[in-house]
């Protein structure tokens, strides 16, 4: 009869744990930022997912721990065995065979969410011509509808970003059309960076020499940032741009208007560079030179390609 | 050993009885029933043999970063002007003379099994010669290639892998003096002739490394 | 076990006597000695050092951190500061401490009276010393210390503006080689001792979780160190002899340095996780009086996750340009590295249950640690989604993830090990209330230092930054006061070490009632680790056998006087 209990009790707190765990996987998405595109909806429903098991295997186990710190601490001169079971071997197996399961599942839903990313047109295009990369770049050119797409020119530097839009207009601010794709095509100049929109749930390193591009649909009007995900030396905590959302008439207006006004970026980089802020300890350590933020020439010297 | 040990173990699988499958010289290199801490030799020998192992992977990490260039960089390989390497007769008989010396240094250590000094003496100054006209010749045709160590990529890779390679060689050669030395000191190996297995396997490791670099960078043309 | 008495297990004249020995004669340890208890406590005493450093450079980065302005250290500055505080912790505190216990306790659990090459055991720790001390001198160079991160990623690790050959990457590169040199010759070291010195009836089966998990580690370093050795040499070469592996504008390809680096730098991780692994499944029985629950499934864990690691490097990489086949291959075997860790957390807790525990320092921070670590480790599970991972690749999700395994995890264990093998390594008693005061700082700590860093990463706030966006001040503030906190928990440590190392009580062979061979010879161990080798007959983790299943007070308050 007593074991009947033990059953009961197991799985009454297994179906607690569910229910709390589930609980937990909503609260999480109020933990993301806020969604800009598509994807950014599939990521936190993936996160979201991942929350919950996490928060079932942890509140379980420390759940059995807390439980056995209050009701299982022996007498302060009792260093008798507790039980002599040396192990179980269909318990082994079960907690062999059910992990497995699980993250094989849980890979099942991170691969499909992964491939839904692509479809939805966020993939990064690798143009190097490698013959061992030839395949997805050939894949993607097939699925992405080249003729809605505005494709503007991201050139990063150490240490600032700046865009150039098919009216060959300059600028340091980044605006895209709502619910429209654009594509990005991203150059840098000479070390690794980073490109980082939280609220798009989507980053890509930017690799000197090559061109990469991205796909990307925001679904959201608004004022994000954009940051430099890679570390690319001294300044790198400044490169921060600003990211516009907007309808297309203001989009077209904007671009239309700021070509008149060519706009010279304020470079975070160089203004701290000529006039350091105060910090308490300072050395006097050289640092690579930032540039100003004129027109920046892209890196010309491209990898000799071998197509 | 002593079958008075009761097996209250856990074991699942009763590795003992797998044992007696393998080859010989595997044998040697894998200790039975708890370990024989007393056998000096075979003991150095796998803690040895498990470096040497290691050592190769720093290799195949050069190489895959050779491949992976190289892949990636078919048409370009060679910077303008460049007419890369050569598989002339002169590279062909460092090798041979580099190679062919792993079938001079393992009777060298046969006959040291056997006692027999003097054959091992010969046989190993025999290898240290043909160690080092493999590094002469190394050196020669260096000064002659005309892409320097930052000449493109194939200066890079080149220069590393060789150079990398050749410093083994060399401390293949300093380790066969050595002990060619030791070989005089009377009673040298009342404790066994560790030393030289060890320095006969690093030679033969060596030329295996050889082998594969040979290939990859003078058969494998553009 | 035939040499098993009474006395052994409750204490004896004879090792009230060595004790008075090694502890008056502290010569031994600023010595080149080649007997492995002492380079053991060599390593052990020599790494805290550095983790104190580390520390203090981590101070430094949370005290930059407390407000969203640069104020405390200038740009460069901050850069070296986690670039040191990182490589420091793990290259000079992680890595070699647990050398340094494993180097202790294997000779001792297998039953051997030493490692088996005593020699190369005494070089590999004299490396260390000279290497740290390399590396840190490179604050003093005109331009500083390395300031690429401590993944010292090209092109920008070969940036220096000044062109000067003697700076601060080449001394961060030299560095490394050398304790990857001392490393390996460990490795070659352990890997030999367990396979040819154990006692007989030392079968495989029969050791301690332990000395797998330092096996399985250590066939780790050997297979995937020297991938690190090569991506350094490529990359000295880069910076300082006009090479250009890894130089995008010259034809080279940094990428290749990072599959180079991140080939070691997984299984790295998972070198420093699995003997406190096995620390664990030493502490728990002990303190549970039960066998280690699964012993025989822990056991291959260990060699499973050190076999499942090797193949999971992409996806520290997953937002590089990897194509996307690589990406998913790479999620699915992180996921599935996921198993053997996750059997191992199980068997742990199936040990507590229904046990009979005694919660003493060295418990609380095993529990504590494993408590922890199932947080690490789901978060772990998430960032090896792949889509996930593009979100918080870079972030302070990823730092706090990591932070939460090396220190609340895998120093925690660090620590559970130091408390319950300090009286045999020194034949003395700690002060067990000072203990637990350590333990709840540390714990408190831990949790108020790292668990803000998930939302930060989430929300988008990125690593290696010195200065952020006002949005994220309130969790950066509870991150400092709690790294502020790990600060002072340190010093009642230090203090019981120090105090009771040199006036606590003497301590009895097995002042614990544990099994394991270790606790069969005195404390501390005689030069030669056993009168005579132990012939073992009897499984691990044997608390019913009736010499340690007892109803009576351990005896390390008084030695008997009979």
């Amino acid at each position: 009869m007593s074991r009947f209990l033990e059953y009961l009790l197991i799985a009454g707190y297994i179906a607690v744990l569910l229910v709390v765990s589930h609980w937990i996987g909503q609260q999480a998405y109020s933990w993301m930022p806020v969604e800009a595109t598509a994807e950014a909806q599939k990521v936190d429903d993936l996160f979201s997912f991942l929350v919950s098991i996490g928060a079932f295997i942890m509140l379980g186990l420390v759940g059995m721990m807390v439980y056995s710190v209050l009701f299982f601490q022996a007498p302060k001169n009792d260093y008798s065995e507790g039980h002599p079971s040396r192990g179980d071997v269909k318990l082994e197996i079960l907690w062999t065979a059910t992990p497995t399961l699980l993250v094989l599942w849980i890979a099942f839903q991170g691969f499909n969410i992964y491939q839904q990313l692509n479809i939805l047109g966020l993939e990064q295009v690798v143009h190097l011509h490698i013959p061992l990369q030839s395949e997805p770049a050939i894949a993607a050119e097939v699925s992405l509808p080249k003729e809605n797409n505005e494709t503007i020119d991201v050139l990063v530097k150490q240490w600032d970003w700046s865009f150039r839009y098919p009216n060959n207009l300059t600028s340091p601010e980044l605006h895209l059309p709502v619910n429209r794709p654009s594509r990005l095509n991203m150059h840098a100049q000479e070390v690794i960076h980073g490109f980082y929109i939280p609220e798009f749930r989507l980053k890509q390193d930017i690799i000197p020499g090559r061109e990469i591009d991205i796909v990307l649909t925001p679904t959201r009007t608004g004022n994000y940032k954009l940051k430099d995900s890679q570390f690319s030396g001294t300044y790198f905590a400044l490169m921060e741009a600003d990211v516009y959302v907007e309808p297309v008439d203001k989009y077209n207006q904007w671009l239309a208007q700021a070509a008149n006004e060519p706009m010279t970026a304020k470079n975070r980089a160089v203004a701290e560079y000529t006039q350091p802020p105060k910090t308490i300890f300072k050395t006097s350590w050289y640092t690579v030179t930032p540039a100003p933020s004129k027109f920046p020439v892209a890196n010309q010297r491209k990898v000799s390609n071998d197509t | 050993m002593n079958r008075g040990i009761i097996h209250i173990d856990e074991s699942p699988i009763r590795l003992e009885r797998w044992r007696r499958y393998l080859p010989n010289w595997l044998k040697r290199f894998l200790p039975s029933r708890g370990g024989r801490a007393e056998d000096h030799h075979g003991k150095a020998m796998f803690g040895f043999t498990v470096f040497l192992l290691s050592e190769s992977i720093v290799f195949l990490s050069l190489i895959f970063t050779y491949l992976a260039l190289r892949l990636t960089h078919s048409r370009s390989w060679l910077p303008p002007g460049i007419s890369g390497l050569e598989l002339s007769s002169f590279v062909i008989i460092n090798t041979v003379v580099l190679l062919s010396s792993s079938f001079v240094i393992q009777p060298a250590e046969n006959a040291l099994k056997r006692r027999q000094l003097n054959r091992f003496r010969w046989l190993w100054l025999i290898t240290i010669s043909m160690g080092t006209y493999f590094l002469i010749g190394q050196g020669i045709e260096w000064s002659n290639l005309d892409f320097g160590l930052s000449t493109g990529l194939i200066g890079s890779t080149f220069y590393v892998l060789t150079g990398f390679h050749g410093l083994h060689v060399l401390t293949g050669v300093l380790l066969q003096i050595i002990m060619l030395v030791r070989s005089f000191i009377p009673g040298n190996y009342h404790k066994g002739h560790f030393g030289v297995s060890a320095t006969t396997l690093f030679w033969h490791f060596v030329d295996i490394i050889w082998v594969f670099l040979f290939s990859l960078l003078y058969l494998w043309q553009a | 076990m035939t040499h098993d008495s009474q006395e052994s297990i409750t204490g004896n004249r004879e090792s009230e006597n060595s004790q008075k020995q090694s502890i008056e004669n502290w010569r031994p340890y600023f010595s080149f000695s080649t007997d492995h208890k002492v380079i053991g406590v060599q390593y052990m005493v020599t790494t805290f050092i550095f983790f104190l450093i580390g520390g203090l450079l981590a101070m430094l980065i949370r005290a930059e951190l407390l407000t969203p302005q640069l104020n405390v250290v200038d740009r460069p500055l901050y850069n070296s500061l986690f670039t040191m505080h990182g490589t420091i912790m793990i290259f000079l505190w992680i890595i070699p401490f647990n050398a340094g216990i494993s180097n202790y306790l294997v000779p001792l659990m297998i039953g051997a009276r030493d490692m088996a090459f005593p020699l190369l055991n005494a070089i590999s720790f004299w490396i260390i010393p000279p290497a740290g001390i390399f590396l840190l001198s490179s604050f003093l160079l005109p331009n500083g210390p390395s300031q690429a991160g401590w993944w010292s990623y090209p092109p920008v690790s070969l940036q220096f503006p000044t062109g000067q050959p003697i700076n601060g990457e080449l001394f961060w590169i030299v560095s490394l080689i050398l304790m990857g040199i001392s490393s390996i010759m460990g490795a070659v070291n352990f890997v030999t001792t367990i396979f040819w010195m154990r006692a007989p009836g030392m079968t495989f089966f029969r050791m301690p979780v332990f000395v797998w998990s330092v096996l399985s580690a250590q066939l780790l370093q050997l297979i995937n160190l020297p991938s690190l050795t090569g991506a350094l040499i490529l990359l000295l070469f880069d910076l300082a002899l006009g090479t250009h592996f890894f130089k995008p504008l010259e034809n080279g390809d940094p990428i290749i340095y990072q599959h180079l680096f991140w080939f070691y730098s997984h299984p790295a991780v998972y070198i420093m996780a699995l003997p406190a692994f096995g620390i664990f499944a030493e502490v728990i029985p002990g303190f549970s009086r039960n066998p280690l629950f699964g012993y025989r499934s822990l056991a291959l864990a260990s060699l499973g996750i050190a076999l499942v690691s090797i193949f999971v490097w992409v996806h520290h990489m997953f937002t590089s340009a990897t194509p996307g086949w690589m990406r998913i291959t790479f999620m699915v075997t992180s996921m599935l590295v996921a198993i053997p860790t996750g059997v191992k957390a199980f068997g742990w807790t199936a040990t507590i249950w229904k046990s009979k525990l005694h919660l003493e320092t060295p418990m609380l921070f095993a529990m504590g640690g494993a408590a922890m670590f199932l947080f690490g480790g789901v978060t772990g599970v998430m960032l090896a989604a792949t889509p996930f991972d593009i979100h918080v690749n870079n972030t302070y999700f990823v730092v706090g993830h990591f932070h939460y395994i090396v220190f609340n995890t895998i120093t925690m264990a660090i620590f559970a090990a130091i408390y319950f093998w300090f009286p045999k390594i020194t034949g003395r008693m700690y002060a067990e209330g000072w203990g637990k005061v350590h333990f709840w700082l540390t714990f408190i700590g831990a949790n108020l230092t790292f668990f803000p860093m998930h939302p930060l990463g989430l929300q988008g706030m990125l690593r290696r930054i010195s200065s952020y966006d006002p949005q994220y001040q309130g969790w950066n503030v509870i991150a400092s006061l709690g790294g502020f906190l790990l600060g002072v928990s340190i010093l009642p440590f230090i203090a019981n070490m120090v105090g009771s190392w040199l006036y606590g009580q003497t301590a009895t062979n097995n002042p614990w009632l544990a099994t394991g061979l270790e606790w069969t010879t005195t404390s501390p161990p005689p030069r030669e680790n056993f009168a005579e080798i132990p012939v073992v007959r009897r499984p691990p983790y044997d608390y019913g056998d009736p010499k340690y299943s007892v109803i009576e007070p351990p005896d390390y308050h008084e030695p008997e006087n009979s």
